[in-house]
């Protein structure tokens, strides 16, 4: 039998997705670039296997229709290199009324290995897997160009800080539609900053590190690290982005359709 | 009618059980907690109200370290129990058994080869026995004296990736666990399990039954989506003796955040269910989120409290809900008194005669994204409840989500949607449980963490800000009396107990649990006389 690398990858990646709830499994070992080539070849296979002789009762994505959901089984999740899943297919369910498919070994391997991935992609789907930037522009891009450009010109003063021909020019090459979108909404990264006066009248500026209301801190512009008790000091804090959280109350579902189409044909 | 005899029958049919000093004696759950912290919430009511008053609003500002226990593990999320001078944590796959006046361990339990570290919520304690739901979707049974495991029990199937990590509930002889996990569709439910032999007796599910037809039909059947899932009870439920009546809350449904492929309200996902805990059979439900599309699960804490209610006395439970909602029901009925959002809440469009929420058809996620708040409102993490002011304390959070939806259509599983939060206020707010408007806010400073909370009779709060500071406020005004940095984020919430006439306040602070306490009095000084062993 071969080594199931596909499964150890597939369990890899959910292992590592789920690691914040700590799933009690052993961690497994991350496949070679050869084995995960191979494996994802055997699953091509595999598919076209399936969608030939499996999927009229399975469906072409495993997900069942006459026959079994194959994605939720606790058979084929429990089953290591083909041990469980194995003996079905080539030995049937007479009792449902699946018959024995007489296929070889590697044939076997081939259908685990297109199991495997698609329980990997169904896993994908979910919450815990990589960020979406597989949204397309155009199922974002649903409102108008004019309208966005109005809003940006207009109520939203946007024109205030950017321009689309200096900081935002290109800036849909930039980032994918669904970070795009995020970006225009609530930017992050940019820390407030600060002017902190002690009680002798001294004045210190940078960016802000804690205000907690006890303590405050700061990376100065001096190049060093200070801090006070929030009482002892006169502070005063700029937000640059406190323009994005006013208007993050402000939007309506059509402004936010809007400004993403016009963002997007900056590119 | 079993009004009064199940409780006083075992109560007498356990006592020569109760003979050795170290095992806990099954009373100490249906007192507010004082010298004994017997459960997750400290007693049946979810308060975590604690009638200990040493450590005051007058002398709160000198409190100070009295020990703290290295766990060398991350992220504890263990409310821990304390019996008898003994303090019971829970870890992922682990736990400890750690000496309350010293802070040092008397065991530690880790299972063979298995991850070590991450959340659990804490253990649940049966006269001289332990039980820890695990990662891996089991139930655990040790002995309180050594950590020994006794036995082992799989609850769900984890390839289905079902975990586990809810604090089980003690009632009487019968230990009741949740589940959790919504990364696969997958069916939620509570179990009752025996505490000596690991036996179910019996389970309650969350999906529908063909017989109830109020939940059978608030499901589609032209496609097997009513079988598949929803309604995790990830989080531990509250109890009353008298009414005999266990309150759970249950996730969300599934596929999650996709309306097209489950029209109706999808009971009894995302509601708060009465069941008698003697069979898991329903006695009423409340839908806190009829047909949710945003993962508002109403795991949150059923808290249970007496008083009059427009001048009429009234056995109350109120809940805030992740939906930004706060709710009051009468718990003999599940009737509700009040339903009122806490943080802005643009998802509901109004209430219907039930006292339910009308979702805003407008604000499902769609496939180029909607804007929503109120998501995310509070989370798991422990409210309270102040019986001498009237007040719920929550962590809550005003939030703007953006919600996709990924897999439209009638065919979508598993997560069909995808959420992105855009910055939050956390705000910790004292609701005013007659009106369900906040009486006092305090601003806990910046974004994000979320902590569990104490009440004491102190007239204090304890709680823990966004910024990582551990906090003591005036429980009627909000204002800071006491805080402390202690270099992580609180994963729990705090607890206290009184031992050798001497107050503690418990908090597990990512790996380590510290306990802090007024400065030492003269007889636990190394000059005095040896200390009594417990």
């Amino acid at each position: 039998m071969k080594k199931p690398a596909l499964i150890a990858f597939a369990i890899l990646v959910v292992a590592v997705s789920l690691s914040a709830q700590q799933v009690g499994q052993q961690r497994p070992v991350r496949p070679s670039a050869v084995e995960a080539a191979a494996q994802a070849a055997a699953a091509e296979r595999g598919r076209t296997a399936f969608k030939q002789n499996c999927a009229v009762c399975h469906a072409d994505d495993a997900t069942g229709g006459r026959g079994p959901d194959l994605i939720r089984s606790s058979l084929v999740r429990h089953d290591k290199g083909g041990d469980l899943i194995g003996p079905v297919i080539t030995g049937g369910r007479a009792e449902k009324g699946m018959p024995p498919f007489p296929f070889s070994d590697s044939q076997v391997a081939d259908l685990v290995a297109f199991l495997n991935a698609e329980l990997t992609l169904f896993d994908l789907h979910t919450r815990f897997g990589p960020y979406p930037n597989d949204i397309p522009a155009e199922r974002l891009a649903t409102g108008s160009v004019e309208a966005g450009k109005a809003y940006f010109n207009g109520p939203g003063k946007c024109n205030t800080c950017h321009s689309p021909t200096g900081d935002l020019a290109g800036v849909a090459k930039k980032y994918t539609p669904p970070d795009l979108e995020v970006r225009f909404l609530y930017p992050s990264g940019k820390p407030s900053t600060a002017v902190v006066t002690d009680a002798a009248g001294k004045k210190f500026e940078g960016t802000v590190v804690l205000n907690d209301g006890f303590y405050v801190s700061i990376n100065g512009n001096d190049g060093w690290y200070h801090s006070w008790p929030r009482s002892a000091v006169k502070l005063e804090v700029t937000d640059p982005l406190a323009a994005h959280a006013a208007l993050l109350d402000k939007y309506t579902d059509a402004d936010m359709h809007d400004v993403f189409t016009y963002l997007e044909t900056l590119k | 009618m079993k009004k009064f005899a199940p409780l006083t029958f075992l109560l007498v049919l356990l006592a020569p059980l109760v003979s050795s000093a170290q095992t806990l004696d099954p009373g100490k759950m249906l007192k507010p907690p004082s010298d004994t912290w017997p459960t997750y919430n400290g007693d049946y009511t979810g308060r975590r109200f604690s009638p200990l008053a040493q450590i005051n609003k007058t002398n709160v500002g000198a409190l100070s370290l009295a020990w703290a226990f290295q766990a060398h593990a991350n992220g504890l999320q263990s409310m821990p129990l304390e019996v008898n001078g003994i303090l019971y944590i829970a870890g992922g796959n682990q736990g400890w058994a750690v000496d309350a006046r010293t802070g040092r361990q008397i065991w530690h339990f880790a299972r063979p080869g298995m991850a070590t570290s991450g959340g659990n919520k804490g253990f649940a304690m049966w006269h001289d026995r332990l039980y820890l739901s695990t990662p891996d979707a089991g139930l655990l049974c040790l002995d309180a004296k050594d950590g020994k495991q006794l036995w082992q029990i799989q609850i769900a199937d984890p390839a289905l990736k079902a975990f586990g990590g809810v604090a089980p509930l003690v009632i009487r002889d019968h230990i009741i666990v949740g589940t959790s996990g919504d990364t696969a569709d997958l069916p939620g439910f509570l179990e009752s399990v025996d505490p000596m032999t690991g036996k179910i007796e019996w389970r309650w599910d969350a999906m529908p039954k063909r017989d109830d037809t109020v939940a059978w039909n608030s499901w589609p059947h032209d496609t097997d989506v009513a079988t598949r899932g929803g309604g995790m009870t990830w989080i531990t439920g509250t109890y009353d003796p008298q009414l005999n009546l266990l309150y759970w809350g249950t996730g969300n449904p599934h596929p999650v955040e996709n309306s097209e492929s489950r029209p109706g309200a999808n009971l009894y996902t995302c509601a708060i269910v009465a069941l008698n805990p003697d069979t898991g059979k329903l006695v009423w439900y409340f839908q806190s989120s009829p047909h949710d599309t945003h993962d508002w699960d109403t795991v949150m804490t059923p808290v249970l409290f007496d008083g009059t209610f427009k001048g009429k006395p009234r056995k109350m439970l109120a809940q805030a809900n992740k939906n930004g909602l706060f709710f009051v029901l009468d718990r003999t009925n599940g009737k509700s008194l009040i339903s009122e959002a806490f943080v802005p809440a643009n998802w509901v469009k109004g209430y219907d005669d039930r006292g339910q929420p009308i979702p805003d058809p407008d604000k499902e996620p769609k496939p180029d994204g909607v804007l929503v708040t109120g998501g995310v409102g509070t989370n798991w993490q422990a409210p309270s409840y102040d019986p001498d002011t009237g007040l719920f304390y929550v962590n809550s959070r005003e939030t703007m989500g953006v919600f996709y939806l990924t897999m439209p259509g009638k065919s979508a599983e598993g997560w069909a949607g995808r959420d992105f939060f855009l910055g939050s206020k956390s705000m910790l707010k004292a609701i005013d449980v007659q009106t369900g408007k906040t009486r006092w806010i305090a601003d806990t400073q910046g974004r994000g963490g979320q902590s569990g909370i104490l009440s004491t009779a102190g007239h204090l709060v304890f709680t823990a800000d966004s910024s990582g500071n551990l906090v003591a406020l005036d429980a009627a005004t909000g204002k800071v009396l006491w805080h402390m940095y202690p270099g992580g984020s609180l994963g729990a919430g705090p607890m206290t107990y009184e031992l050798d006439g001497r107050q503690y306040v418990v908090y597990p602070v990512d790996g380590v649990v510290y306990a802090f306490a007024l400065p030492a009095p003269a007889p636990v000084s190394r000059s005095a006389a040896p200390r009594t062993s417990h």
